[in-house]
């Protein structure tokens, strides 16, 4: 057809055929449309004799315009849903928005946009990245946004939300890089947040997205796996150094109490010895002035009777050999270890040669048996 | 008759389709005659249509729209070449859009994927000059705004050449290649085993600081205690001491006597004592011979 000029890429000026956008009102369909109807009307349905033609084919025209009228109307009515707000182009021309409801519009004029307004859309970020003091961390956020101007939404930036999740991109690193791993992973998270979120509004000021950020959330952030067991490592070396101090300051509590009671019952152990020895001191000292008056009255009796009492005492408790030799003999044996073995269980009365192979003869009147050793055992007498 | 209607219908529909364009929200159309650009007749400017409803001669003139909103070039991740001369890769975005109309016609044949691969080219050449002069420290933590604005000066160049206005060069994301990363987390690592070394021994250090304080303290306590109790056992052994002397005094020789006797019998009480003793002492005196008169 004529008006399809070749050169123009093959494109028809006014359908706009493989646009990314959408072109002007469908004319093409327009003319389709019209174009079935006036077939309908006239040629669709040949009236059959010619006399009634003309009248029938006039009103046939009629209805056919009121038709077309009525499915026009028709066509004109849309709705909007309650979270959006509908563009309105005229002739492609930006011509205000409406809001939700039914509307009506001029079909083949104007067209309608809805798009969501209240909506709370969110976009992730994350991946690895460098820090200020190079190390590599993982950091996820996440932004939550609204559409508030739904023009520049739409029509500022050919795709407003990846706009707004490659700002967010480059605004996450951008902060990352100028802060240090360890603000990161745990005390500046707050701070890193808002920095994100100042930098992101930053960004986006000369785009026009027609976007607001509600709010930037800060996810998570972890040092990669490769070393996250030496991280862990490090944290667990924090909790042994707590573990360290409190386990000393345990044995502290456990050790200095009992030292207390320690300290205490040497006190207490001195102070009653000092009880104890002054006490029998007194007690001794007492006995001995009882008696010394009586001795000084009679001291050769007394005396002799308490060197007898006591010496009695002294033999009776004891195990004793008699060795009633003139003169030591050198050959004379004293089983001594056996006697005291024998004293041990049973008493016995020495001497009495019951076992032994090699008794010695220890009795009176036996043969002499002088030694340098008996001499020792004697009772040394003064 | 009514086929003549129909065609003159059908013509007429064609021709006002056909003198009429419309150029829509974010758009810009240009109107060639005869495929040349039509300009304002009295300042020689082309013609850019705003969008809305336009009139042209049906068969002279034809339309071209543009995008006129702001597009976004984002390419696949670029090989850059740092100080260092380690490699880098860096993926960026541009965000550019075009502000002359019938440059960008000309320069680019009217594709976007012409004008991108020219964009693109110019960034990056911007971009390399810009890394190969700093090292992967200055490239991250540095000043990127200055990258940013470099790349974005080289590429500005494009308005004139290309009809296109640079808003924004922006890095997105640099990841670095393995052997750099490797080394990155062999330091990471060294850092934390250095961290977790230090926390520990501090808490040895601590521990042993606790420890050993109590241990002295819980040492001069017993020794202080020693050192009091021994002085009240000696004031009790003193004290006992005046209390034997003062009483012992008034007969020594008596003293002597008794308490030897009380020693004995102490020392000699039993059975596995075995004395051996001569018939000859004061206490066998009677023993052998009762009338033994005196001693």
């Amino acid at each position: 057809m004529a008006w399809n000029e070749p050169g123009n890429n093959d494109k028809d000026p006014w359908k706009n055929k493989g646009g990314s956008n959408q072109g002007p009102p469908d004319l093409d369909d327009l003319l389709k449309d019209l174009g079935q109807k006036v077939s309908g009307v006239f040629g669709g349905k040949p009236s059959g004799s010619g006399g009634s033609g003309k009248s029938f084919s006039s009103v046939g025209i009629i209805l056919a315009v009121i038709i077309a009228a009525l499915v026009y109307a028709f066509s004109g009515f849309y709705t909007i849903k309650e979270a959006e707000q509908g563009i309105v182009l005229r002739f492609g021309q930006y011509a205000g928005t409406e809001d939700p409801g039914l509307r009506w519009k001029w079909t083949f004029i104007e067209r309608i946009i809805p798009v969501d307004m209240q909506t709370t859309r969110d976009l992730p970020a994350a991946g690895f990245m460098l820090t200020q003091d190079e190390n590599v961390v993982r950091v996820e956020m996440q932004v939550q946004y609204r559409v508030v101007d739904a023009r520049n939404y739409v029509f500022s930036v050919t795709d407003a939300d990846d706009s707004l999740s490659q700002s967010l991109d480059s605004a996450l690193r951008y902060v990352v890089g100028h802060a240090a791993m360890d603000d990161i992973l745990t005390s500046g998270r707050e701070t890193i947040r808002q920095s994100v979120w100042e930098e992101l509004e930053k960004i986006i000021e000369p785009y026009n997205l027609g976007l607001i950020v509600v709010d930037v959330n800060f996810k998570d952030a972890r040092p990669p796996e490769e070393v996250k067991d030496a991280f862990d490592d490090a944290i667990s070396a924090q909790e042994d150094e707590v573990r360290f101090l409190r386990e000393a300051e345990a044995y502290a509590r456990g050790i200095e109490p009992r030292a207390r009671g320690r300290v205490k019952r040497m006190e207490q152990e001195a102070i009653a010895y000092k009880e104890q020895t002054i006490l029998d001191a007194e007690g001794a000292v007492a006995r001995f002035e009882k008696i010394l008056p009586e001795y000084q009255a009679a001291p050769e009796v007394t005396r002799q009777r308490m060197y007898l009492t006591a010496m009695e005492k002294v033999y009776s408790n004891t195990s004793k050999v008699m060795v009633d030799v003139e003169g030591g003999n050198n050959m004379m044996y004293l089983p001594l270890d056996k006697i005291i073995q024998q004293q041990g269980s049973a008493p016995r009365v020495i001497p009495q040669a019951t076992t032994g192979l090699s008794q010695a003869p220890v009795s009176t009147n036996t043969k002499p048996s002088t030694s340098g050793r008996s001499d020792r055992f004697s009772s040394g007498r003064n | 008759m009514k086929n003549f209607l129909i065609a003159i219908l059908a013509l007429l529909a064609v021709l006002t389709v056909s003198a009429v364009f419309v150029v829509s929200e974010g758009e810009r159309g240009i109107v060639f005659q005869f495929k040349k650009i039509k300009r304002d007749s009295a300042t020689g400017e082309m013609l850019v249509f705003e969008p809305g409803l336009h009139f042209k001669l049906p068969l002279v003139e034809s339309v071209r729209k543009f995008d006129a909103r702001i597009q976004t070039l984002d390419e696949a991740p670029d090989r850059f070449v740092t100080a260092e001369k380690k490699d880098l890769m860096v993926d960026s975005f541009v965000k550019w859009r075009i502000v002359d109309f019938s440059t960008y016609y000309l320069r680019t044949s009217g594709s976007i994927e012409n004008a991108q691969a020219l964009l693109k080219q110019k960034v990056n050449n911007g971009l390399r000059t810009e890394f190969g002069a700093r090292t992967i420290k200055e490239i991250v933590s540095g000043d990127r705004d200055a990258i940013m604005s470099k790349a974005q000066e080289s590429a500005a160049s494009s308005q004139d050449d290309l009809g296109i206005e640079v808003i924004d060069v922006r890095i997105k994301a640099i990841n670095l290649p393995t052997e750099v990363s490797n080394s990155i987390y062999e330091r990471m690592r060294a850092e934390r085993t250095a961290v977790a070394k230090e926390h520990r021994s501090q808490g040895q250090e601590q521990s042993e600081i606790i420890r050993a304080t109590i241990d002295a303290k819980v040492t001069v306590m017993l020794a202080t205690a020693q050192k009091e109790a021994l002085e009240i056992r000696g004031e009790g052994d003193a004290l006992a001491a005046k209390v034997y002397a003062d009483s012992y005094k008034k007969d020594p020789e008596f003293f002597n006597f008794f308490r030897s006797l009380e020693a004995y019998e102490k020392s000699f009480n039993s059975k596995s004592d075995v004395m051996v003793v001569k018939p000859d002492s004061d206490f066998f005196h009677y023993l052998k011979d009762s009338a033994k008169a005196g001693k």
